[in-house]
Order: C-alpha cells, then structure tokens, then sequence
C-alpha cells in the first residue's frame, strides 16, 4: 500500500517533469503585435507603411525643421515669449552646443522615419502579396525615406546612414560623407520610388507620394548637389507631366479649404478632431497668444523688405498672402493685426487658421497640410537649373511663370483692394539679364513665393558663404563653415560611439 | 471560595467514580515557571476522554475499562503558545499513576526548530542568515497590513510606508537595493509564492515569519529569490478541544508634527517685504477686514476611528484539525474622505486519512475597499496632487467656504480684480474641497491558499505535494468632479473605471529524507519540483463631459463624450523549477548543507530560459566539542559561512521581444488610416539577473540562552542587471531593449541582540537589532546615468550613476547666502539677476560658472543604518512593551519646500521661513531673500530642499493586564491592553513625517523604479499616531 503511493508520487513528479515541457513555458505576447507575427500579409505592410507617414506629421511638437529652415534664417526670428523654448534662441542666435533641444528632437524623429522605412523595407519582399501592390508601397517607403534623410543631411551634414534594420553591432555606426548620402541613398531611394509610383494618387489615397513628388524632389537634390542637368530634366519630367498647375490665388495653397490642390506636389497630411492628433500643431506654436498661441517663428524686417512694391507703395500680394502686419485684417474682415503680438511687429500665416475654423481650445490640432514641395517649387528649380547652365532665357520663362500668378492675385482674389486691375508696375516680368543677374531674380523669387515654407535657410547655405554671410550679416555668431550644418546631438554622441 | 470549588470537584469526583474496573491519572500541569496554565486541554489520545486542570493546575482523568480497547494509552495535554506533550502508559484498570507535567513555551520551541524553504530545520542546523519573527512579537501591533508588523523586528530588513494613507502598500527592503528592477521580497505563505501579501492576512493569523536574507537560505527558491524571502506559517488548529480566541481593538487616530506656517499677518508682511523688493503691487491695507486667517493643515485633519476584531475557534481531534476566523478592519484616514475596510475569513483544515497519509487546505478570503485621495505628489502621477500638498500651499487669508456654502476657490474679495487677488493669495486648489471632492475607490477581493497532501512513504521519507492559488480582482472607479471659480478644476469631468483580474497558481511537489546513520551522521535530502503559471487582465472604460454629477449617475455612457475610452490588456508568465537540497551534520557540530535549483522562466527565449543557481554554507557549533564544555556560560558559539546566488526574474514579461503598437495613424483623402510601428524594441539575448551573496556570520548564546547574539557581514552582488541601455537616436525612437549589463553592490553588518530574563514575578525581555548598508552601483556597462525622480520639467533629483548609490540625490549644493555685491562679484558667475540674500552655489568644477555641470551627488535616500528595540516586561499580570524603531543616514528632498519655502507664487510660506530669511547683510546663511525674481535662482533643486532623514520612534507602547478565570467550558483568558502607536518621533527632518518612499509621480514617470525615486517629499500624507484599547480573549 505505502509502495504503492510511493509510485504514485513518483509518477506525479515525472509527469509534472514531462507537462513541464516548452509549452508550459511559452507565454504569448497578447493584445499587442510582436515583429514576429507582423510583416505576414499585405495589410500588415500597409498599416507599416501608414506608421513610416505618422512620422512625417506636425501633430508631433517636437518636429522641429522649421526651426532650422526659417529661425536660424534671415527671415525669421524666435518669437514667443522671452526665455520660452530657450533652445529656439540658441539657434536663431547660433549659439549651439550639441545638447540643443531642437537638434535632439529632429534627429530622433527624423531618424525614426528612416527607421521605420528600413524595416517595411526589410520585410516586404517576403511578404505573400500581389506584386503590383507590393511595389507601390516599397516605392512609397523609399520615397518616404528619401524626403527623411533629405532633411538631416540638410540640417546635420555627414551622418550615419542605416537602410536596413541595423543588428545591435551595426547600430554603432560612423558618419558617411553628405555627398555620399545624396548618391547612394537619397538618389537611388528616389529613382527607384519614380519608378514604382504612380502618376497620380486620388480620393481615398491623395496625400501619398506621386511619381512626381519623387521626380520633384529627385530635381531638388540634383540641384542642391549642382548637378544641373539631372535637375532640369528631372525637374522638365514634372512639367510635361501635365499633372500640376499653379492655382490662381497663391494664398489657397495655405487655406484648408483648397488644400491637395493641383499646385501641390507634396504635403504632409494634417486631419483635425482624431485621437491620438492627427492634427497641426504649427497651428498653435505660431498663433499669437491672444489666440491660444505660442507666437513662434516670427517674420523679420528683412524678409518684409524683400517683397518687391510699385511706386505707389503697392506689395506684392504675395506679403499680406505669408505676414500679418499693422494696419491689416487678421483673418477675418473685422479683427485688425495687432503688432504688439510679436516682438518684430510680424506675425506669419501659411500654417493658422482663423479662429472659426479651429476655436481657441483646439489650437493645436489645426488642419493645414504643411506643403513640402508645390509646383511653384519646380518651375523655380528648373529655372535656377536652366539657369546655371547658362540657358538664362528659357530660365526666365519659368520665373515669369511664378511672377506673373503672383501679380495675377488681383485678377482672381476678390479680397485684394483694388481687385479687378493689376496695379501698374506690380510684378513685372523679367525679361532678360546676365546669368547673374538672373540668378539674383530666381534666388529672390525663391525667398518671396517660398517664405516661411523652411526652405530658407538651406538656400542659403546652398548659395555659398558669401551670400550666407550677406543674408545673416545681424547675427554676430553666424560662422559658415561651423553653421553650414548643425552639430550631431549630444544623444547621439553619447551611444554611437563610432562618430 | 476557591477552595470551595476544589473541595466540591474532588468531592465530586469520588461521588461518581466506579469503584473497580477503572484506571486514574492525574497530576499537575505547569510551564516551565511552576506557574499553572489555566487553557491547556489533556485528554486521552483517539477517545473523548479529557479533562482541563483546576485553578491550580491539578488534571484527574478517570478511565473506565469499557471505554478502552486498547492496551495503551496515550495522554495529550496541549495549550496555546506551548509544546503538545505526549505519553504513553499501559492500560491496566485499577492502576492510579500520577504524573506531573511541565509544557514549554512554544517560543522555545519554535527557537529549535525553524521553517525554512519548503521545510523545517531545526534552529542549531541552520547554517544561512535569516531573522525569525514570532507571533508575540507582532500581536498587538495596530497595523493593517503584516508585512507593516515585519518594521523594526529583524535586521536587515527595511520597512517603509510609501505614505500613512489607510490602506497604502508598504516596501520591504532586505539587504539593500539589489536593481534598478523590481527589489520587492518573494513571501511564501504556507507554501503559496506572492509578490504581494496586502490584505490576505491579519497579524493574529500568523504563528511565525522567517526572513530568508542570504542566497544560502533563500538560493531554494531560485529565480524568484534574489531580493529575499519571507517565510510565513499562519496559525493552524490544534489538537484539543475547541477554542475560541477573539481579539479586539479599537482606538482613535491623530496627526504628528505639524509644520507651522505664517498667518494672514504673517504672510500679508512677507508677501509685501517681497514686493518692495521686486517693484509689484504690495496688498493693501484695505482689503484686511474681508480676509479670514485660515489654517489649512488643520482644516484637512481630523481625529479618525480605528476598530479591529478578529475571530477565530480551532481544535482537533488525532486525525484531523481546524481552525475557522474571521475578522473586520477598518481605519478612517486622519485627513478627510480617506478610509479603508477589510473582511477576511481564513480556513485552515487538517485531516489524517491514514497513519501516513494527510490532506489539508489553508484558505484565505478578503474584500478590502479603500476611499483615496491624493497621498503625495503633484498629481503628475495622475492622482490629482497630494492633498496636504494644498493644505500647505494656500494661503490663510482664504476662508474654507464662500459665503454661499460652497468651498472657496481663487480668492474672492470684493473691490479686487481677480488677477490682483490671485498674484496677492494664490491660485492653489481648496485642500478641504479637493479632499471632499475625490470620488475614488478601490475595492480588492482575495483569495489566497492552498490544499496539500502529505504521505510518510517510508520512515524519515515524506512525499508533498501543494497546490496553491491566488486570485487578486482590483475594481477601482475615479470621478473627477467639475468645480471651483468658473468650473475650473477638472474641466471637464470625467470618469475613469477600471477592472483587473490577476490568477497564479502554483503546484508544489517535494520528497524529503531525514535519517541519521550511526547516530552521528544527520543527514537530509530534499527534491521537488514548481510550476508556476501566472494571468493578469484589465480592462479599463472612461467617459467625460457627464452633464448631472450626481453620485448616482457617475457610471460609464452617462458621459456626453463621442469618443468614449476602452482598452483592453492581458498578460502572462510561468515559471518551470526543478530543485534539491543536501543537508548533512556530524555530530551536532559541523554542519554542511547545499543547494541547488533550476528554473525555466517564460520572459526569456527558450535559449536563455533556463537559469540554475547554487548556494553551498557550513556552519561549525564550536559549544559541542569537548574542549568547550569548561566554558558552561557560553551556551552557544556557531560560526557560519556561505555562498550562494539567486536570481531576479520580476522584470518585463516580454523583453525579448520587439513590440509594435498601433496609434501611428496618418491620414490620406481626409481619412484616417490606421498604422503600426516598433514601439519597444526587444534582446533576444536577455537572461536573468543574479544575485550572489557572501555572508559570514556568528551565532553566540551566552548564560543558558538568556542572551543571544546573531551576527552577519554579508556582501551582495548583483551582476547582469537588466537595463536598458541607451541606444543611439540614429536607429529609431522605439524604447531601447533590456541588456544583461549592469552591476550593484550590498554590503553590511546585522547584528540581533535578545536577552532575557526572570526574577520571582518580574520578566522581561529585550531585542535589539541594527543593520548597516553599503549600497554602490558599480557598473552600469555603457549606459548612460539614470535620471529619475522628476521634480519639475527636464528636472530631477536623483541619478543613478556609476560609483553611487541607487537613486542618490543629484543637484546643486547651497554654499551660502550671497550677502553683499562682493560676495556675487568674487564668486563664480551665478547669472546676470543675481542680488545680496539669493542662495550661493558651489563651483564644483572650478570653471567660475555656475552651470548644469555643478551638479553633483550629495546624499542617498538609503539609511546607512536601520534598527529597532523591543523591551516586553511583565509583572505578575500586568505586561509592558516598547517597542523604538528608526532610521539613520538618509536623506530627504523636500520638494514641498521648494513651494513654500522657495518662493516663487502665491503659496503660503513656513513660519521657519518667515522668521528666519535674509533681510540684510549677516542676517542668515541659510535662508534666502524674499523675492519673487531671485526665486529663479534660490529656488533650483539643490542642497538646500534636502534634509536629513534620520529618526526614532517609540513606534509602540503597550500596557497590559491579563485576568485567568474559569467558566463552564473551560478555563480562559482575557488580557486588556491599552497601546500607542507612533507615540513620539525624534528626528530633524522638518517636515510632517520622515517616513516615506516614492511619490504617486512615479507613475506617471519614464523610469518607474520606486528605489530610483525614493524620499522625495511633494507633501506626503504622514503616519498617524493612534491610541487603543484592546482585548485578547482566549477561551
């Protein structure tokens, strides 16, 4: 009887031994996706390749580009209040060490675009899926990744290129040469994403990226890399495509209403009332603080002074289009620009909403898409091509283009003074000059039709020291060679520990 | 009349008694004392013959030949709190034995043999350090919680309320501060693992807690082992007849120290001082007839009831035993609308199936609700902010209530724009109507236990097999109630529900062996095996915008929300262990044991999976060798040693794996699109933490065991300690994966000192225990230094960084007041606004800067050293306890005196403060100026918001008396008691209480480590101190 027990006991713990095998110990990750169970179908790529978009946003503060773009630019100024967002200061005044706020916070964000393009990018092709549809999304991804390091190597130089998911060792990795970058990865994402993408994208896809978005910006980088050839056809390549158009009122591009229009190239998508924000937070970060704003990114003398006038003190529509001033409407018909709101008495626009649009509480989840590239961009990169190739005519066709729409508002805006009539002498065409003088008129234009787009301050540097130190001759501390990018985040120093 | 009594049972006894044919035993039953013990029940072993002793002690039991079949007979005599005594005799009628008993004190008996990991040993055999905590120790205790009762009694192990809210959980420390991960301790409870023991138990439940603090002892339970072990046995019915133990006590409660902060008069001169300074409107004369003189810290406190009774009947016969409580707990809060209640019932069964097989169950049921408010923080924790926090905030120009009724809120005067009042008296909540307002409650329900089988297969070979459960289901609801000027605070309301359900259960089975070989050899061997599988699920609802808050209709849907909150979360783990233990004694003089255990755990790949750890410890009892038996004062004299390691598997279920989320929407057409993206990033390659633990320790008794001394030197490493270490931006934002890198050292001293002793009717006893602590992170791999504890935006006190301790404090240290120009022109530059009376940083670099890089470590929040002192005296009948409990070494960041002592809003101001800030040159070189401007400055985390920690306590004060007497069931025992907890604190902490852990902000933080954050003050609901009168009744 005792031995009986006994070998029952025995069993019991042998059985347990056995019950004990891997099952047991296998505990599934539940309500939540583990990597390994994602990247199976193509709905999976498609929700992936969503996120890699996600980042793109303004509903996230701390995409910063504008910062560098337009505050550490001669158009712009912090603004805000004193001693708020110190860090944007820093900048604006080139006072930047490497544990700047803003460089952390456009690093990570940037970088974690890049991220999430390598690793759709890794998985995609083992991914049971029809393969047209497979090749439009890697052409998306690549297009995506492009428009990412686009904006670091802008902003930061050389850096660490990763393009697929790096394993623990490779994530300590040096900087590879800008140029290097703009060739190898940036080029080659982006002649592959023209190649897969289609012309158009409409209804439920507008807002993901065209073959001509990727053409548009493939002439972009030809250009910042003086390859002028490659930028004018890239740049024709857009033009012939018949798909784009420049809308007869300028100020539509920034107006909720008329957003997606046939002017734009690429935008990021901005969608008010969802949860988590989908929306723009520039809505907030520039609005005056009487409206629930922050005040940021405050437009300057100097940029005011660019835009060309008539002899009778008429602007280029274009100004009151970008920049609330004293003496005009904010918004509406009856609320007046109080100059007070900003401390260099302009505030801008491209990016705010009236107030019956998005109320005051709200502020920050306006709607207005932020325009990477309009078509008005591309005539203006293919004129500089055309341009610096020597072809100045045919490069003032293009110019006059984005001159003659602007001077053209008084046709067709029923809110300009005056409307019906161009004012005389507003606007007119250019019609011939030296190469240098031409390069003098599209740099301009670019300044005035693309102002506060954060496109500026990467012009200039483009252009060379001596128009750099021209442009930014009011800050003392702005040194090219140190400034011509931004310094490596002190983050980044800290664990890579190959830079 | 007493003797009256004895004549008449005598009497009676002869009357009845059959003349032949029957067999007599009596005697008299005493303790080892010769004083009689009224409780013991004695009865004749598998029959119903029994009797209880006379007043005197004297047992007679009678047996009649009919009543017997059996040639042999065995007399029990049993007594609560002492030895069951046994013997046989032969059965021969007409034989009269007489036979004088003496029982001994259970304590004693406990003292000779301990539980330790799925067993017992005996005391003399143990050769790892651990600290025994006996029932008498804790009975009497006014604590809600058992591991609470566990502060102060053993050495090394460190005790802290996180704040004196009823109900609040409790950190029990042993040995240190092994990770930046989990260091709460493993409790085994009747052989049920938890990680939580809160609400199961009442200390009247248990019979002894057994602290397993070096990995020799604790290396049996693995994984799970590496932060210590208690051991706790509950109290189990005993053979006898039934017995009713009901105790009772009830009491009020009230707060400490309060800390005295300035009136209208004072506040309004400090308020206008200030803005003379700095060129502000000062606040008229004219408005002071409207102001009222408002103490905020006593408008929030109350005096609170506190009541307990706990009920139990127990017994047994041969083959089986049971013991049947219950019990009601409940503790008002000393500040408003806090409260907690607690039902509980316990069932503990033994049944003998056969001469070697038993089965039994131990089952423990609890509902315990608590009513909660803010406790500590600032609310970014999510609680809504301490309410003591506000108490110390508002200024006391404001009234409690508006004139209408309703609680005040921003500063009502009449003739006074509402920015002026605001600027002049603040805009801090009503702490009585924040107090009042909070509509949160957490209702738990417990289930906790086990059923476990035994079989004697063979001699000294016993076969066990447990299986445990425990069910924890948390129900907690939150309102946030609309009010204030304008419907300002919680705009607009809402409602947050949530519901979770956590299920473990463990299955046990283990084979013991004991058998000594030719009489020198003690040998035993232990094998078993553990499964352990654990489920968690919650759901959580929310709602908002309720148009009626009535009580009623707070409930989910009420709110006029479109987009209503629900998630949903389940998670797991098992844990898979194989284990053995070899226990060898020669002679009673040398002592080896070792240990080993597998565990197979589901947090990490099955490549990893599979952690063994092994302890080995020798102990030598130098007082049974011959050479030692001249020296008849030392009883005892054991040196020990051991070596061991354990394992820490309380880190993320899932490290090894990459987790991608959803929420990484975009939106395409003017649609939303739903996307996913790596959001955490996972290391295959993670494995477990390790815990090795040297320990050296002697144990000594001196004067027949009246004093005994137990000492340990330990050092406790914890290598491969999962962190997450930072990786470079440049590969994503996703959470950075665990990494087996770091590397943490414990050391120190123990030592437990008992002595007792009796002189005719007087008898005490007196324990005394200390620790010290050594604690050092010493590598952290390539990680950066963690920040943690976040005190304002960017800003955090401590940093855990190579060469300190955890969570040692990091910040700027005050050197002094700057008390002329002279003084800020010669010193490093502090910054253009700096005046005569702003705080002085030290230029710890040298660079003539005052900068982010001056920052240094200036103290710990661990207590280098940590003790308590008991003396339980009696006389006659009366008993008296002391028991001083207290920390030394630590330190305090006062983040509440950043706010009222800092000087940067309309926040009242402490009195200290107040009479002693700098107002001219030689002043003060402590207190800054009084200035809105120079606060940018004066008020930067630094040395001058950290405050020593040290304290003593009379933590309890007991006062006794016992009356014996005699009724128709049986002899019995009532003892009433009248007892102080907290009665008094020395300390130099200024604040309302030094005792604390981490604030409610933990929780909202990136890095959510208690020991990383701890002794941060926002204001912290502090212990109360409660006075009682009890009964212990015993029938």
């Amino acid at each position: 009887m005792k031995r009986s027990y006994f070998y029952i006991s025995t069993m019991l713990i042998i059985l347990l031994g056995l019950s004990g095998c891997k099952k047991f110990l296998d505990e599934d990750l539940m309500g939540q996706q583990s990597d390994k169970q994602f990247f199976q179908t193509a709905d999976d790529a498609e929700l992936a390749l969503t996120g890699i978009y996600n980042v793109l946003s303004f509903a996230n503060s701390d995409n910063r580009i504008w910062v560098f773009g337009d505050v550490a630019s001669d158009d712009a100024a912090k603004g805000g209040i004193p001693g708020d967002q110190a860090d944007i200061g820093l900048i604006d005044d080139f006072v930047v060490s490497t544990e700047n706020g803003n460089l952390e916070n456009v690093w990570a964000i940037y970088y974690e675009g890049v991220s999430r393009a390598n690793k759709l990018l890794d998985h995609i092709d083992n991914i049971d899926m029809d393969p047209v549809r497979r090749g439009k999304i890697k052409g998306e991804a690549k297009f995506l990744r492009a428009y990412y390091y686009y904006w670091l190597v802008n902003i930061f130089g050389d850096i660490p290129v990763h393009t697929t998911t790096p394993t623990p060792e490779e994530m300590q990795k040096p900087v590879t040469p800008i140029n290097q970058i703009f060739v190898e990865v940036i080029q080659a994402d982006l002649i592959d994403a023209a190649a897969l993408l289609s012309d158009e994208q409409t209804g439920a896809n507008l807002g993901r990226a065209t073959k001509g978005a990727a053409n548009s910006l493939l002439s972009k980088v030809y250009l910042f890399q003086k390859k002028y050839p490659q930028a004018e056809a890239k740049a024709l390549e857009v033009v012939n495509s018949g798909l784009y158009d420049l809308i007869h009122i300028y100020k539509e591009n920034f107006e909720a209403a008329t957003k997606n229009n046939s002017e734009t190239v690429f935008a990021v998508q901005h969608l008010s009332g969802q949860a988590p924000w989908l929306g723009n937070r520039l809505n907030q970060w520039f609005a005056p603080r009487v409206e629930n704003g922050y005040g940021f990114n405050v437009p300057t003398q100097s940029f005011v002074d660019a835009f060309e006038k008539t002899a009778e003190d008429i602007y280029d529509p274009r100004l009151d289009y970008t920049v609330g001033r004293e003496g005009h409407h904010w918004f509406s018909d009856t609320a007046m620009f109080n100059p007070e709101w900003s401390p260099t008495g302009y505030m801008q626009k491209k990016y705010l909403q009236p107030l019956n649009e998005v109320p005051k509480e709200l502020k920050a989840d306006g709607e207005l898409n932020y325009v990477f590239i309009r078509y008005a961009e591309v005539l203006l990169i293919l004129a500089e091509a055309l341009n610096e190739q020597g072809n100045s005519g045919e490069a003032l066709v293009y110019l006059n283009m984005i001159r003659k729409r602007a001077r053209e508002s008084y046709l067709y805006d029923k809110d300009l003074p005056g409307y019906g009539t161009i004012p005389d002498g507003l606007l007119p065409d250019v019609i011939s000059g030296s190469q240098s003088e031409v390069r003098d008129a599209i740099r301009h234009e670019r300044r005035v039709e693309l102002g506060f787009e954060f496109h500026r301050y990467f012009d200039i540097i483009r252009y060379g020291p001596d128009y750099a130190y021209e442009a930014l001759q009011d800050k003392v501390n702005f040194n090219y060679e140190k400034y011509k990018h931004f310094p490596i985040p002190q983050s980044e120093l800290d664990t890579n520990h190959e830079i | 009349m007493k003797r009256f009594c004895i004549c008449a049972i005598i009497i009676c006894a002869f009357l009845f008694a059959p003349k032949l044919s029957a067999q007599s035993i009596s005697g008299i039953v005493t303790d080892q004392s010769n004083v009689t013990l009224p409780g013991v029940s004695i009865y004749i072993k598998g029959t119903t013959i029994g009797t209880i002793p006379d007043i005197e002690g004297r047992y007679f039991i009678e047996i009649l030949e009919g009543d017997i079949v059996s040639d042999s007979l065995t007399l029990v005599l049993s007594c609560i709190g002492y030895t069951t005594k046994e013997f046989r005799f032969p059965f021969d009628p007409g034989l009269i034995i007489t036979r004088n008993v003496v029982l001994m004190e259970e304590a004693e008996m406990l003292a000779e043999f301990v539980v330790v990991g799925y067993g017992v040993q005996r005391e003399s055999d143990v050769t790892g350090a651990i600290s025994i905590i006996k029932l008498n120790e804790i009975t009497n205790l006014p604590v809600i919680s058992i591991d609470q009762a566990l502060q102060g009694k053993a050495a090394g192990v460190q005790v802290s309320q996180t704040t004196g809210q009823p109900g609040e959980s409790v950190k029990v420390r042993i040995r240190g501060i092994g990770t930046i991960n989990n260091n709460d301790p493993l409790y085994i409870v009747d052989g049920v693992p938890t990680k939580d023991i809160a609400g199961i138990l009442n200390t009247e439940d248990i019979e002894s807690m057994t602290v397993l603090k070096d990995a020799a002892s604790a290396a049996i339970y693995g994984s799970r082992a590496g932060n210590g072990v208690i051991i706790i046995e509950t109290k189990k019915g005993q053979e006898g007849k039934a017995r009713l133990s009901y105790n009772f006590y009830g009491g009020i409660q009230t707060h400490g120290h309060i800390t005295p902060m300035c009136n209208t008069e004072e506040y309004i001169k400090i308020f206008n001082e200030a803005a003379v300074a700095d060129g502000r409107d000062i606040i008229p004369d004219g408005i002071r007839p409207q102001l009222s003189n408002t103490n905020w810290l006593d408008e929030i406190y109350r005096t609170a009831f506190i009541q307990n009774h706990q009920l139990s009947i127990s017994g047994g016969s041969a083959n089986s035993t049971y013991l049947f409580g219950g019990g009601y707990q409940q503790q008002d809060g000393i500040i408003l609308n806090s409260a907690y209640e607690r039902i509980n019932f316990k069932i503990s069964l033994t049944s003998r199936l056969t001469e070697w097989a038993k089965v039994g169950t131990n089952l423990n049921a609890s509902y315990s609700a608590r009513d909660l408010i803010g406790g500590s923080g600032d609310g970014y924790g999510g609680n809504g902010g301490s309410v003591i926090r506000y108490a110390f905030f508002r200024t006391p120009p404001i009234p409690v209530y508006e004139k209408n009724g309703e609680y005040s809120d921003l500063p009502k005067f009449e003739g006074y724009s509402r920015s002026k009042l605001n600027t002049w008296f603040g805009d801090g909540y009503n702490p009585v109507g924040l107090a009042n307002k909070y509509d949160w409650k957490a209702d738990i329900y417990r289930m906790f236990g086990n059923v476990f089988a035994n079989f004697d297969i063979y001699e000294g070979l016993v076969f066990r097999s447990d299986l445990g459960i425990d069910l924890t289901v948390v129900e907690e609801k939150r309102f946030n109630e609309n009010w204030g000027t304008d419907g300002r605070i919680n705009s607009p309301n809402s409602l947050v529900r949530g519901s979770s359900t956590a299920f473990v259960y463990n299955w046990t089975n283990t084979l013991n062996y004991t058998r000594t070989f030719k009489e020198k050899h003690h040998t035993s061997f232990l094998i078993g095996t553990e499964a352990i599988q654990s489920d968690f699920r919650e759901q959580v609802g929310s709602d908002r915008d309720f148009p009626n808050q009535s009580p009623s209709l707070r409930y989910l849907g009420n709110g006029l929300s479109i987009s209503k909150g629900a998630s949903e979360s389940e998670y797991g783990w098992s844990l898979l262990s194989g284990f053995g233990r070899i226990n060898y004694n020669f002679d009673n003089r040398y002592l080896v044991e070792a240990v080993v255990r597998f565990d197979g755990s589901s947090r990490f790949t099955s490549d990893n999976r599979w952690g063994s750890f092994y302890s080995g410890s020798a102990g030598w009892n130098v007082h049974n060798e011959k050479f030692m038996s001249n020296f008849n004062w030392l009883s005892q004299l054991k040196p020990r040693i051991s070596i061991g390691q354990s394992g820490n598997q309380e880190i993320g279920l899932y490290n090894y794996i990459s987790i991608l989320n959803d929420d990484y929407n975009y939106p395409f057409g003017g649609n939303l699109n739903y996307g996913y993206a790596v959001e955490v990033l996972g290391n295959i390659n993670t494995t477990w933490e390790t815990t090795t633990t040297y320990d050296i320790g002697l144990d000594m008794a001196f004067f027949d065991d009246r004093l005994t001394v137990i000492t340990d030197y330990y050092w406790r490493f914890t290598d491969n300690m999962l962190i997450p270490v930072p990786l470079p931006p440049s590969v994503g934002s996703a959470s950075p994966p665990f990494v087996n890198a770091g590397k943490v050292l414990n050391r120190g001293l123990e030592c437990e000192i008992f002595w007792r002793e009796k002189v005719n009717d007087f008898k005490y006893e007196i324990r005394g225990n200390f620790a010290t602590l050594y604690n050092e992170v010493l590598s952290l791999s390539n990680g950066r230094p963690i920040a943690a504890g976040r005190i304002d935006n960017g800003v955090f006190a401590t940093l855990t960084e190579e060469g300190y301790p955890i969570g040692s404090f990091f910040m700027y240290e005050m050197e002094g007041i700057f008390q002329n120009e002279l003084d800020i022109f010669t010193h490093a530059y502090q910054g253009p606004n700096i005046k005569p009376g702003d705080v002085m940083f030290k230029d710890q670099n040298g660079d003539g800067v005052i900068n982010e890089k001056d920052r240094v470590h200036v103290g710990s929040p661990i207590p280098k050293l940590t003790y308590g002192f008991t003396a339980n005296l009696s006389w006659k009948k009366f008993d008296l306890s002391f028991f001083f409990q207290g920390v030394y070494g630590n330190k305090i960041y006062m983040q509440i005196n950043h706010d009222i002592e800092g000087f940067y809003r309309g926040f009242n101001v402490t009195k200290r403060y107040y009479d002693n800030h700098w107002t001219g040159e030689g002043s003060t070189n402590e207190y800054p100026r009084a200035s809105w401007i120079g606060a940018a400055n004066n008020k930067k985390a630094s040395t001058r918001f950290l405050e020593p920690g040290s304290y003593f306590r009379l933590k309890n004060l007991t006062l006794g008396y016992t009356f014996d007497f005699k009724e128709k069931a049986g002899n019995g025992r009532l003892r009433v008691y009248f007892s102080v907890q907290n009665l008094f604190t020395i300390t130099k902490y200024p604040g309302l209480d030094p005792e604390m852990y981490e604030s409610n902000n933990l929780r909202g933080e990136n890095v959510k480590n208690a020991d990383l954050a701890a002794g941060i003050d926002w204001g912290t609901y502090p212990i109360p101190r409660i006075y009682t009168i009890g009964i212990n009744l015993d029938l």
